[in-house]
């Protein structure tokens, strides 16, 4: 159990996001989507190279999420994390989808 | 605890039901909302005392096919708005109610966007950003995006 916190905004912590697409499939309202791709990435030792997932973007669409925090409860790897922020007023329906470097807003910690 | 206290009455003891229950201290209508079941669609109102601290639920079964019930307007006033709401969402008919206009929608095309069967347009035209593979290949229905129910599928069933 963890202390109730404001319904504010979702944060992206990027480092921690592997793109499982886990939020992407259980979001009721389809307001995340996120491009990926894959790497090989060489260590030294190691036998063979590994295949890691590189985040490229990850959206948010603030015009239809209904801050229900599926999505924060369902991340396998805490990638995403409520966070109070206000100041969300858009110019248009367009500004409320927040990429990948919006969803830290700027207030980001970690 | 909601499921406590939920009276169920017979559809045409409906009205009788909830002039009781105002009559019986519960004055207040906070609620008058439609749970779409399938077959049936369950009629649910929540009443209160003045202090708020006491509450009644009523609750009944009206056949999804043709839904119709009597209007709870003549005994509760504050109920109108909410059954021209349920009538426009879920295609329910209140029997004697004094102002039966679409209260939010300009018409709904006899498909209530609230009832499971009506598709919601924009899950079938958008694509789901959670795709892996082709929809083509996806095998069941535990596999369809969240939002989209088999029954709106071309040759699906509900
Ligand atoms: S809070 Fe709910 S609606 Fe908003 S992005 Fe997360 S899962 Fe989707
Ligand atoms: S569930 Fe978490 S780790 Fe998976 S894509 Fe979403 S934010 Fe990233």
């Amino acid at each position: 159990m963890t202390a109730p916190t404001p319904h504010h905004f979702i944060a992206l912590i990027e480092d921690a996001c592997t793109s499982c697409l886990i939020c992407v499939q259980e979001c009721p309202t389809w307001c995340i989507s996120l491009d990926s791709h894959h790497e090989e990435v060489s260590e030294p030792g190691a036998r063979r190279p590994r295949t890691v997932s590189v985040l490229d973007d990850f959206r948010i669409d603030y015009g239809l999420c209904m801050y229900c925090g599926i999505c924060v409860d369902l991340c396998p790897f805490d990638a995403l994390e409520w966070r109070p922020r206000v100041g969300y007023q858009a110019e248009g329906r367009d500004d409320l989808v927040h990429d990948i470097a919006r969803l830290d807003g700027g207030t980001s910690d970690g | 605890m909601i499921a406590d206290d939920m009276l169920e009455v017979a559809v045409a003891e409906w009205a009788e039901a909830a002039r009781e229950a105002r009559d019986g201290g519960l004055p207040f209508l906070e609620l008058l909302t439609v749970v779409d079941r399938g077959d049936e669609l369950d009629v649910v109102a929540r009443m209160s005392d003045a202090s708020g601290r006491l509450s009644l639920g009523l609750m009944t079964r009206v056949a999804a096919d043709a839904p119709r019930i009597e209007s709870l307007a003549a005994v509760l006033p504050a109920a109108s708005w909410h059954e021209r709401e349920v009538a426009e969402m879920f295609g329910v008919v209140f029997d004697g109610h004094p102002d039966p206009r679409p209260l939010l929608l300009r018409g709904t095309a006899g498909a209530p966007p609230l009832r499971r069967g009506t598709p919601l347009a924009v899950r079938l035209e958008r694509a789901w950003p959670g795709e892996v593979e082709p929809a083509s290949r996806r095998r069941s229905r535990q596999q369809l995006p969240p939002g989209v129910r088999p029954e709106w599928l071309p040759g699906g069933s509900a």
